[in-house]
């Protein structure tokens, strides 16, 4: 090894030194906030899963006995974590394609010159900005049983004998229906920030090749706009598997437990709910939620290993 | 994209039917999308008693606009209203300034670590907020920060999802750009600030509406922290209306009518910058 | 020199004294506090009896009390009191050391237990048996009628010896009658089957529910028929009761007592304006006339507060006659019950004047909606879930009351 080789790598591992100082320096502000307010007490949570801890002085470890407590006599139709489980994932399956088309299909077209899209995307991200109260309690109201959605499908030939929250099928779907409803919008308007970063000369070079709309569209823009897909698709994938609040006003995990979702039981386990009065059992509740985010980091891992495949950056 | 507005003389009898659909398809959408609305300001005009009518009625029998002065009376919306918009201008800032910052590192420097700590902040997105809900407060309290607009300030600012959306973005900025300023001897504060931030700006204005939408619809984060009537946000204000032995919802529709006219604001000032950003990105390479 | 000291020592000591006599001021946290009239009425009771005390009231939210009263506990937060909600909530308060035992206070002032009328014993901490709260409201179980509507089909006024058979013979007669519905069960389990406890022997955690039968019966013929609204109707709309009653169109509503005082204020406010009065709820054949349920509202003395005293002095006083008083002035229910408490709620304003409505206050037994004890929590939650599936006729009331049994079996102490 020869004097300057060394001094050569020296030199690089100073500058590479130097710039993960500035990198640091780039991160601080938001890290340190991040560590402190939401790290900390997540780390924190991780460690009460192998706690048992109501709230008082008195914390007991207690190994994995939380976890053997959830995991008791585990089934999909009876125990209530399979339930859950099982409710948060298809509702997850049903809410993110449906989602991610609608909100692409409007941003597409109102990307365009639309008369009036100015008027239409707001129109559209309203149902967003509306609080979540008002807004749950209305479509309680438009999916009853004599609500205009079943009037509307009685008159073309479906036999709705009940309002949608009442019965075990349909709860769900209600839920879905009111997800999408109100969160194509806010994707919309991620995909028209992304479709602005869609350089114009790509289209006149895919004109000029003699490409027709469609093309235009499956090899310009779609492949552009995987960075928003991709950021979309892990957000919307995250939030699915958090739904709480939509639940909690509409159908309170019911009826029975068919609307039953993961943060539904973590929440009911924390701090109880309607007629349910588990409450206080932190320990379990954080078991829960581990068990959530092993879920969401693995389908995320997924999505951040094909990242380099199907995700185009300049 | 070349967007030619054609007047209706020069179209094909095809593009016209297409233009019909696409309108009839865009009309019934909005009314979708806002059917729901029309419930809530049919509501919002009855008494408390005939909101829940069965079967419903669309037209309230007589029109009750008092409840839009009443919301004002009967709790200090005024204040509420205050408080939150302080706050979510606060937030937006903070979330802004910070993830901007945070998602350079991310997006166009290397370093020892880097996808691991991503990986952290993403894995946090994915804890709900409710099993970590206890010992948060704990240290909050701890730091004297509860019933202080400060505990959710410091609880929004520094979000995860904010570095992630503009990491996002900044990956769709083509490297050269960044790699000749390096050449040109620009710092990276300097390459941050003169060339990925001016070109960001359709990212910093989405990230501003849902900043500001999320923390001006939070619930319960406000619930939790918030003990004073007058620090109170409007999320909590208006389940003031609903009580243990009443419900009050018509004063909660015309209450969450009101609350949505300043996000409505925001959005309608902000939209440009995420539509006319083409003009402006200058991607040409 | 020396008189210097000695006077600024005299003032010193003038200055500590003062500081030592200054008020105390407690807080106690509550929901609805701006709108629920008795906690004004307790607050001045108290002051006026106690000048060195000073009540604040701290206000949250109804519909998310528990989950912010047990932070801030969990939390440490130095709020003095805290009212009741729940039970379970409660009883883990106690188990966690978050809330004081008062029994030793109890027991060294000799501080009397027997007017609750039973109330007081759900607040005895399940794992050492001490007594954590006192009660102060009791709401039990009674029928609210429309006198007008009884009046308008030609039909007595129930007593308050009637049975549920009695019951459901006048409900169809009025609906048949006047066309409106002949009663109203709100979507609640307590409204509709809980009545099986009225008895003092069944319970709804005994893990046997054949008793719940006789009521869901009852209740889907009456739906069927048209004589009440319907479940899914009620829950999808979220049709609050308090409205549902004031609307006129509804002879009968079994709903507890708290809710004579919304009614109150609702005809006052000219929300709803009708006849009313109250009856005791029916009773079964074998079971004494005028038994009802109900379950009591408490306040608890937080373990991290700097005022113990004057926290048990105004907790005490607020469950004792003086505060019954206070809260029946209001139209509420106090937990500590006398003839003389009665007499001042039979004369709050608006209170029904007819003999059978005051004769109501005075129930015979009153079981507790829930008991106490190991899994009860388990229990609830799943005679509730099962609950929303027979309503919604998702499950027949026979397989509805099979599955409970099946799966409260685990909880039940063998």
């Amino acid at each position: 090894m020869t004097d300057s080789a060394a001094n050569a790598r020296r030199k690089m591992s100073r500058l590479e030194k130097r710039n993960t100082l500035i990198a640091y320096s780039f991160l601080a502000p938001n890290f340190i906030g991040f560590v402190i307010f939401t790290l900390v007490p997540v780390i924190f949570s991780f460690a009460l899963a192998f706690m048992d801890w109501g709230g008082g002085q008195n914390v007991t470890f207690v190994g994995l006995a939380n976890f053997r407590y959830i995991f008791k006599d585990f089934s999909f139709t009876k125990s209530n974590l399979g339930i859950a489980l099982k409710n948060t994932v298809f509702y997850t399956l049903m809410t993110v394609p449906l989602t991610l088309l609608c909100s692409l299909c409007l941003a597409l077209v109102l990307n365009k010159a639309v008369r009036g899209a100015n008027f239409f995307r707001a129109v559209f991200f309203f149902p967003y900005v509306a609080s979540m109260v008002a807004i749950c309690v209305c479509w309680n109201f438009l999916l009853m049983k004599t609500g205009p959605v079943n009037q509307i499908l009685n008159a073309i030939g479906f036999n709705m004998k009940k309002s949608w929250t009442s019965s075990r099928e349909l709860a769900i779907w209600a839920i879905i229906i009111v997800s999408v409803w109100r969160n194509a919008g806010y994707y919309m308007v991620m995909y028209l920030a992304g479709l602005q970063g869609v350089p114009a000369e790509l289209y006149e070079a895919a004109t000029m090749d003699g490409a027709n709309g469609w093309q235009k569209f499956t090899k310009v823009t779609l492949p552009m706009l995987t960075p928003t897909t991709f950021f979309c698709s892990i957000m919307m994938v995250i939030s699915c598997f958090k739904i709480y609040d939509v639940v909690a006003i509409m159908t309170q995990g019911g009826p029975g437990r068919a609307t039953k979702m993961l943060v539904t039981y973590i929440f009911e386990l924390s701090f109880g709910g309607e007629g349910i009065a588990t409450s206080a059992q932190y320990g379990v509740a954080s078991a829960v939620s581990m068990v959530l985010l092993a879920i969401v980091l693995a389908v995320t891992f997924v999505q951040f290993r094909g990242e380099k495949k199907w995700v185009n950056y300049m | 994209m070349s967007a030619t507005k054609k007047s209706f003389k020069t179209m094909t009898a095809g593009q016209i039917v297409l233009s019909v659909i696409k309108y009839t398809v865009l009309l019934a959408l909005a009314v979708v999308a806002l059917v729901p609305f029309v419930w809530m300001i049919s509501s919002s005009l009855k008494t408390s008693v005939d909101v829940f009518s069965i079967p419903m009625k669309w037209i309230p029998e007589e029109f009750h606009w008092e409840n839009y002065s009443l919301i004002w009376e009967r709790v200090p919306l005024m204040a509420y209203f205050k408080n939150t918009a302080v706050l979510a201008i606060i937030v937006t800032f903070m979330q802004i300034l910070t993830s901007s910052f945070a998602a350079y590192a991310f997006a166009k420097m290397s370093f020892k670590g880097r996808d691991l700590l991503f990986m952290c902040y993403i894995g946090t997105i994915a804890v709900p907020w409710q099993a970590y809900m206890v010992p948060q407060f704990i240290m909050m309290r701890s730091i004297g920060l509860y019933d202080t607009i400060w505990a959710l300030v410091v609880l929004q600012s520094f979000t995860a999802f904010g570095v992630f959306l503009m990491r996002q973005f900044y990956l769709g900025i083509p490297n050269d750009l960044s790699e000749a300023a390096r050449i040109d001897g620009l710092s990276e504060y300097g390459i941050w600030a003169r060339i990925i931030l001016p070109l960001a700006k359709p990212a910093i204005a989405t990230l501003c509406i849902f900043t500001f939408v999320n923390t001006w619809n939070d619930y319960m984060g406000p619930m939790i922290y918030l003990t004073t009537d007058i620090r109170k946000t409007i999320q909590v204000g208006l389940r003031r209306f609903i009580q243990a032995y009443s419900a009050d919802y018509n004063l909660i529709m015309a209450a969450s009518l009101c609350s949505l006219i300043p996000v409505s604001v925001v959005f309608l000032f902000l939209q440009r910058y995420f539509i006319e950003g083409i003009a402006t990105t200058g991607m040409k390479g | 020199m020396k008189k210097l000291v000695a006077v600024l020592m005299a003032a010193l000591m003038i200055a500590a004294m003062a500081s030592a006599m200054a008020d105390t001021t407690l807080t106690v946290a509550g929901w609805d506090i701006t709108t629920t009239p008795y906690y004004t009425a307790i607050k001045e009771g108290f002051e006026a009896a106690n000048p060195d005390i000073t009540i604040e009231w701290v206000d949250l939210a109804s519909q998310d009390y528990n989950v912010k009263a047990s932070t801030m506990l969990a939390g440490g937060d130095t709020t003095d009191l805290y009212c009741v909600k729940e039970l379970s909530d409660m009883q883990n308060w106690a188990k966690e050391g978050l809330i004081v035992s008062l029994s030793d206070r109890i027991a060294a002032e000799g501080y009397d237990m027997g007017k609750y009328a039973g109330m007081d014993t759900c607040y005895v901490g399940l794992a050492d048996g001490a007594q954590y709260a006192l009660p102060f409201r009791a709401d039990y179980w009674v029928m609210f009628y429309n006198k007008d509507l009884f009046d308008q089909a030609g039909v007595a006024y129930p007593t308050n010896d009637w049975t549920w058979d009695e019951y459901a013979a006048i409900a169809r007669e009025i609906n048949e009658k006047t066309g409106a519905y002949g009663t109203h069960y709100h979507t609640w389990l307590s409204c509709v089957a809980n009545w099986a406890v009225c008895d003092g022997v069944n319970t709804l955690a005994d893990g046997e529910y054949a008793d719940l039968k006789y009521f869901y019966d009852l209740y889907q013929a009456l739906e069927d028929e048209g004589v009440c609204m319907s479940y899914d109707e009620l829950k999808a709309a979220g049709l609050h009761y308090s409205g549902a009653f004031a609307q006129g169109n509804i002879a009968m509503m079994p709903m507890g007592y708290w809710y004579a005082s919304t009614l109150i204020g609702y005809i006052k406010d000219g929300t709803a304006s009708m006849n009313w009065g109250i009856t005791a709820v029916p009773h079964l054949e074998g079971v004494a006339a005028g038994s009802s349920f109900g379950s009591p509202t408490g306040i608890a003395i937080s373990a991290a507060s700097a005022n113990q005293d004057a926290a048990w002095k105004f907790a005490s006083w607020m469950c004792s006659e003086e505060g019954a008083k206070a809260i029946a002035t209001t139209g509420t229910r106090p937990a500590y019950v006398s003839d003389a408490v009665a007499a001042v709620m039979a004369s709050a304003e608006g209170f029904p004047t007819d003999e059978t409505s005051k004769a109501a206050l005075l129930p015979t037994a009153i079981s507790l909606e829930w008991p106490i004890g190991e899994g009860v929590n388990e229990i609830k939650s799943i005679v509730n879930e099962e609950h929303t599936l027979i309503m919604t006729r998702e499950l027949t009331v026979d397989e509805g009351i099979a599955e409970m049994e099946e799966r409260a079996a685990e909880f039940i102490k063998k």
